[in-house]
Formats: structure tokens, C-alpha cells, sequence
């Protein structure tokens, strides 16, 4: 390999093995390692359940660590097991599962979608504030009659989420800004747009808080039975949407070079511009959507913190998903687990909601580092 | 860099480093004669200061001129140690290849109209490299026409024009389909405009340009021509008919190494790689192919099926510009060859030419 490929366009899968000795080979007189020599090299390939055993066990790591912090900070071992046990054998706390999942699909397969194009769309929270904020104009204008005022709150959220991403995805082709710091950077733009409305002409006239007044109930999603509001299935109907943009559409195939090798998929006729507009946008107007949700599904009105954590959430999600759709349903709903126990620990033991976005970060890193064990073999010699 | 910058910097690391095993891998086989020359003449000075030198490659000539012994390796299996002195180069080859490697004779068959005009191209300046200046030169159909010159002298900026990768600065590239009047000028096309055009490329460095690596097989085949609405539709791509085609291309292109279609196409060998590509490209009958060192790092056998295939692509009236490094490989096959030297054309010769003649040309403007 010294001479046939210059390493920056080796892939690691490509380059056929890289024996890096650590430690290196020791020296005549100098002592050993007690077991030897570690050699590390790239697997070529790895089993696709090898990979899921090794995820699995990199969550099962990260799920321990986050247990022994919980009950360092003062949960009861056994309560633990009972909270996360009760979000599937207790009714109520697994309605508000359901109900708590139905937006982080949305963030979920937005972030996904995004990143299939080489996206780094890391402004969910931003595009689900101006979702919320287009949403709740329809309902204060009084946009359009009762009857269609829900699909027409969707429709000006959707729309908000696409005009919200569409700033950094316009820097992006014409200037070439980093879409991850600009799109980062525009959800402060975002939340304190949403402050001003909250904290001004917004203001509840009932109670003098930052929120908006009560929906109308038009404007709520309606409750399709067992305390589930229409989110949910609204949900699972965009997740197949998007799987089968992703996996069986025209575009969806070249998304998987645009995301491979941009530069060899332009040379064989992909057309990149219009197809990473699409996923941007579709990116957009689902996490703009999830700002519609969470307001009419949960709140009931537009709150100063309602899409706190989501934008997190939708890019675990979506990174623990590997991008695929129906995966991050599942992974959201697994997420959505973790929301409502932390909220239950937060009435019970006093730990903050904030302990639930770090263990979603012990997660992630626990995750992350698999990767290294899938992508190379660690032999010991003697 | 150009890659054979980058081959000089990489051996020059490895001397610095001041290694006592030296393994070369080809590396040869981007630079020109009189760098190769020097090139393992010192690496045969490094050898007779007490280093081991492998040497690896497929230029009997350096074998002959070079190392002191050569074992011949054809499927995985060494055949024979001998001392290359005393072996003749045709003893050599036969060892290598097993049956006789047949050159693609050249066909009767004149070449056709003008179907690639290109005038005064060139491209904008980056530091380290040297730009194009002034390449002007036509395709007739039928015709291979052979850019020979030493690697760095424009011909990564002068493929990138042709297919489309990157803008020119100035000057103009225009087509004439077969039996259309008047030739369209495709200067400005995107890729996806030139290939509906009738261009096919074959890039030089094909594990970064030419495929995905880390996709299956049948996408890097059927991404040539999903545009074309070949494999489904826009709202539903058929898997099963790009899974045929595929499978009927492999075949067809003696692709090697194929053990599921669905694997990826990094695990292909070099000359397998290059097949795929040509699957790829060829198998549309393009009118004009850019193909740049498409052997470059291919063994005897795998050189001699794309130059068989190029050569079948011309009979068949495609105009092929054939950008390479090897002189043995322009002069083998093509019909007319232009020297590339400075990011200029400065010479055009007709098939058979005068390799010492090329090689002036090649050398003189320096």
C-alpha cells in the first residue's frame, strides 16, 4: 500500500491491513509487556450480527455507567429497575411514552435524513421553534376555518422548518459555511425570537406567563383512544415516507453516493444540488413539524422550553439509527422511555432533566466507541 | 500533488526514515522512463549497502536492468526464482502470463468525421501544480487519440475539462454526435449534461473518481444509468433488474473476484475495479471516452483486457482520448498521439510513431 494509494483516499476498509504495533516493538534489554504485543488491524468486513452484538453490548456498557451515576446522585437500585420496568407494564407511564415519542420520531428521522445527504443539520431545536411559532399564528390569527386548522398548522410548520433550514443549506452551495456551526448557531437566533413573541404581544392575557393562550380544542390533535393523540400514527406514516424515499426512490439512491463519495457520484450523473435540497428541506420540515406536534399534542399552547432536548435527541437518534427510518422510530421510542423516567425522577428524587441528556451522551460515546471494535480486530501476541 | 508527486514524496519519506527493508510496490508505474531510471538505480545502490529491496513490479525492463534475482508470481503462487540476467525478457513474459499476451491490432477501418474538438483550454492556476495552458487538439470517430507526457504537466486539470469535474479557465470543448449537424459545445455541461451527451470517463485515480467503494457492486454499475430511468422510476428504483444487469456486465466485462453481487466494490482487486468501470461506461457505446491511465497499477493480463476493450470501444466509432503516463501503452494502441508537456499539446505524432522521436518531444520543452 506504501506506494499504490496515498492514505487521505484509502477508506479504512480498503486498505487491506494496518498492523499498528501498540506498544512498539520493544527493544533488545528493554522490558516487555506482561501479554505481549497488542496488534491492531482493519477488519475488512464484520458479520452484520457481530455488529449488533457489539452495539448491544456498548449500550448494555453505557446503560451500567449511567445506573451507577443514578444511584451515586441517590435513586434507590431497586427503584430504578421498577421505573424503567413501569414504562412498559404500567399503563399511564407507557401512554406518555407513546405520547412522548411521537416528536422524536420526527426530530429523529429529520436529523436522519439530513445527514444522509451530508447535512450536519444540528438545528432541529431551531426549525421545531419556528414549526411552534407558524403553528400557533394559525391558531391566534385564526387562520382558515376550524375544520382545517390542523392540517394548516402543519402544513405553515412545516413550511417555517423548511424556510429556517433553508438559511444555512443557502450559506452552505453559495458560500460554503460550515452548515454545522450556522445551523448550531441559529437556534439561539431561533429561541430568542421565540422569547420575544412569549414575553410580548404572545403573552397569555389569563395568567401574565411567557406562553401563549390555550388552543382552541380544533386545534389540538385529537385523541385516537387509550390517551394516544394523533401524533403518533401521523408519525409512523412520515417514518415509511422516508424510508421509502431513502431506500426505494430514485433520489433515495443517490443520497447513499452522496453520502459515499460526492465527487465520484457527481462524475457519474448524480445531480447534487437538487437531490441534497430535498433532503435539507425534508429535513427541515419534519423537525418543523415536530415543533407542531409537541405544542398540540402535549402543552396545548407554545411554551418557552418545548423543544428543549430534541434537538440532542434527533441527532442520537438518528445517529444510533445509522440514518435508517424505521430504526429510529424503534430507538425514539427507546428515547421516549428515557424522557419519561427522567421526569419521574425528576418529581421523585429531585435530579435534574438534565441527567436524562447525559446519559443519552454516556450512550452515544459508549456507541461510538463500538465503532472502533467493528471496524478493527485487536490481537494480542506473545 | 499529482500522483506522481505523491509517489516521489512517499519514497523519499521511506529512504529519510533511513529503512533497512524497503518494499516497492510498482513504483514505477506513473514516472517516466528517466525518473525510473534514477529511481532504482539508487534503489539498487541502497541495496548494495546491505538493505533488502522487494521489488515489486510488472516492467520486465526494470526487472532485467535491475534486481539481482526475480520471482515470477502469477494467481497467488510463486513459479520460478531465476537470475533475470540470464533469462530472456520472452522466457520472462511467458512465466508471467502463462499463454501469450495478444496485442489488439489495429483495425482497417479509418477513423471517421471530427467528433471532439477541443481549442486553447485552460485551467485556473493552484499552487504545486502546473496548470493547463493552451491544449488544442480534435477526436475523429474511430480514433484513438494518445496523450503521452510526463505525469504533472496538465493532464489531471485537461481530464477534469474534458468530464467535466472542474471548470476551465478559458478555451472550448465541443462534441458532434454521429449524424447530428452541427456540433454542440459542452464547455460549461455538468457531468450528468455530457454523459447524456455520449461521454464516458474512465479516471485516473479510480478508487476515489471512478467508484464507491463502500457501496455494492450493482449500485457502482447501475448509477450510470438510473438518470436514464433504465432501473424504475423516480418514485420506485427496480433492485431486481439493476441485479440483472449487473450480473449480465460482469459477466460480459470478465469482472473476477465476484463473489456476491452485494458486496462491496472496495473488496475488488485493481484490474477487477478497473473492469467494473469499464462495465460501467462502456456498455452505454459512448461516442467519446476519456479514459486517464487506465491501467496504472494493472497487471499484464488486466492491462491487456482494457486495452482490448478500448480498442473494441474505437472499432465500434467511439473517439477515445487516452491520457496516459505509459508510452508503451500510447504507442501501443493508439492512432495519433499529442505530447502533453507544460500544460501544452507541443506535439502530434501519427501511429506508428517514433518512440525516440515522442520521447524528444516529451523531454525537449522541459
Amino acid at each position: 500500500m506504501l506506494l499504490d494509494a496515498p492514505w487521505w483516499i484509502m477508506s479504512d476498509q480498503d486498505a487491506a491491513l494496518s498492523p499498528l504495533a501498540v506498544p512498539r516493538i520493544a527493544g533488545p534489554g528493554s522490558g516487555r509487556w506482561p501479554f505481549g504485543r497488542m496488534i491492531l488491524e482493519v477488519r475488512l468486513d464484520m458479520p452484520a450480527w457481530k455488529q449488533v452484538v457489539a452495539v448491544a453490548c456498548s449500550i448494555l456498557i453505557g446503560m451500567f455507567i449511567s445506573a451507577v451515576i443514578l444511584v451515586a446522585s441517590g435513586v434507590p437500585p431497586g427503584e430504578l429497575v421498577n421505573e424503567f420496568a413501569s414504562n412498559v407494564f404500567d399503563r399511564q407511564s407507557f401512554q406518555a411514552v407513546l405520547v412522548q415519542a411521537a416528536p422524536l420520531i420526527l426530530v429523529g428521522i429529520a436529523a436522519s435524513i439530513g445527514f444522509r445527504a451530508r447535512f450536519w443539520n444540528l438545528g432541529l431545536e431551531g426549525q421545531m421553534v419556528w414549526g411552534g411559532i407558524a403553528a400557533t399564528a394559525v391558531s391566534i390569527y385564526h387562520i382558515g376555518p376550524e375544520g382545517l386548522r390542523l392540517p394548516l398548522m402543519a402544513l405553515f410548520a412545516m413550511m417555517a422548518g423548511m424556510a429556517w433550514v433553508a438559511i444555512p443549506a443557502l450559506l452552505r452551495m453559495k458560500f460554503a459555511v460550515n452548515e454545522i456551526i450556522s445551523t448550531l448557531l441559529l437556534n439561539y437566533v431561533a429561541t430568542y425570537c421565540l422569547y420575544d413573541l412569549l414575553y410580548g404581544p404572545w403573552k397569555d392575557p389569563k395568567d401574565a406567563f411567557p406562553h401563549s393562550s390555550l388552543y382552541a380544542s380544533a386545534e389540538r390533535l385529537p385523541d385516537i383512544g387509550h390517551g394516544v393523540n394523533a401524533a403518533l400514527p401521523l408519525a409512523l406514516v412520515l417514518v415509511l415516507l422516508v424510508f421509502w424515499f431513502a431506500e426505494f426512490s430514485r433520489f433515495g439512491f443517490y443520497l447513499k453516493f452522496i453520502y459515499a463519495n460526492p465527487a465520484m457520484g457527481r462524475l457519474v450523473g448524480v445531480p447534487i444540488i437538487p437531490v441534497v435540497w430535498t433532503a435539507v428541506l425534508m429535513s427541515g420540515a419534519l423537525a418543523g413539524l415536530g415543533g407542531f406536534l409537541v405544542p398540540s399534542g402535549i402543552a396545548g399552547r407554545l411554551t418557552q422550553g418545548f423543544f428543549e432536548g430534541y434537538g440532542f435527541s434527533g441527532v442520537l437518534i438518528a445517529f444510533l439509527a445509522r440514518n435508517n427510518a424505521v430504526a429510529a422510530a424503534i430507538v425514539a421510542v427507546l428515547i421516549a422511555m428515557l424522557f419519561v423516567t427522567g421526569q419521574s425522577f425528576q418529581i421523585f428524587y429531585q435530579i435534574p432533566f438534565s441527567m436524562v441528556q447525559m446519559i443519552q451522551a454516556i450512550i452515544v460515546m459508549c456507541v461510538a466507541a463500538s465503532e472502533f471494535f467493528i471496524r478493527h480486530r485487536i490481537r494480542l501476541q506473545r | 500533488m499529482s500522483i506522481a508527486e505523491q509517489q516521489r514524496v512517499e519514497i523519499i519519506k521511506a529512504l529519510v526514515a533511513g529503512a533497512r527493508i524497503l518494499i516497492l510496490d510498482e513504483p514505477t508505474a506513473v514516472l517516466t522512463e528517466g525518473e525510473a531510471q534514477r529511481l532504482l538505480a539508487m534503489v539498487r545502490d541502497i541495496a548494495e549497502g546491505g538493505a533488502a529491496v522487494i521489488l515489486v513490479t510488472h516492467k520486465l525492463r526494470d526487472v532485467k536492468t535491475f534486481a539481482h534475482r526475480v520471482s515470477i508470481m502469477r494467481g497467488g503462487k510463486t513459479l520460478a526464482t531465476v537470475d533475470p540476467r540470464q533469462t530472456t525478457a520472452e522466457e520472462l513474459t511467458t512465466l508471467m502470463v502463462g499463454s501469450h499476451v495478444v496485442t489488439p491490432s489495429r483495425s482497417a477501418k479509418s477513423a471517421g468525421e471530427v467528433s471532439l474538438n477541443v481549442t486553447g483550454l485552460a485551467s485556473a492556476t493552484v499552487e504545486g501544480h502546473t496548470p493547463l495552458i493552451d491544449a488544442t487538439f480534435s477526436v475523429r470517430s474511430g480514433e484513438i487519440y494518445g496523450i503521452a507526457g510526463v505525469g504533472g504537466n496538465g493532464q489531471t486539470e485537461l481530464a477534469e475539462a474534458l468530464v467535466g469535474g472542474r471548470q476551465p479557465s478559458a478555451g472550448a470543448i465541443s462534441i458532434k454526435a454521429p449524424g447530428s449537424p452541427t456540433p454542440s459545445d459542452i464547455t460549461a455541461a455538468t457531468p450528468l449534461q455530457r454523459r447524456d451527451h455520449g461521454v464516458a470517463s474512465v479516471p485516473a485515480d479510480r478508487q476515489a473518481l471512478g467508484l464507491a467503494t463502500r457501496l455494492s457492486i450493482v449500485d457502482n454499475f447501475a448509477i450510470g444509468f438510473v438518470h436514464e430511468g433504465r432501473f424504475g422510476s423516480m418514485a420506485l428504483i427496480d433492485r431486481a433488474s439493476m441485479r440483472r444487469a449487473t450480473q449480465a456486465a460482469v459477466e460480459d466485462f470478465e469482472v473476477q473476484g465476484v463473489r456476491s453481487l452485494w458486496q462491496r466494490a472496495g473488496t475488488l482487486s485493481g484490474g477487477n475495479a478497473q473492469k467494473l468501470i469499464l462495465a460501467r461506461e462502456l456498455s452505454r457505446a459512448p461516442s467519446i471516452i476519456v479514459a486517464h491511465s487506465p491501467t496504472r497499477g494493472l497487471d499484464v493480463r488486466a492491462c491487456a483486457a482494457v486495452h482490448a476493450r478500448l480498442v473494441a470501444a474505437r472499432d465500434a466509432g467511439a473517439a477515445v482520448v487516452l491520457i496516459s503516463e505509459d508510452l508503451d501503452e500510447v504507442l501501443g494502441i493508439a492512432d495519433r498521439i499529442g505530447v502533453m508537456t507544460r500544460g501544452r499539446i507541443v506535439a502530434e505524432f501519427d501511429a506508428p510513431a517514433d518512440r525516440n522521436a515522442v520521447g524528444r518531444a516529451m523531454v525537449d520543452h522541459v
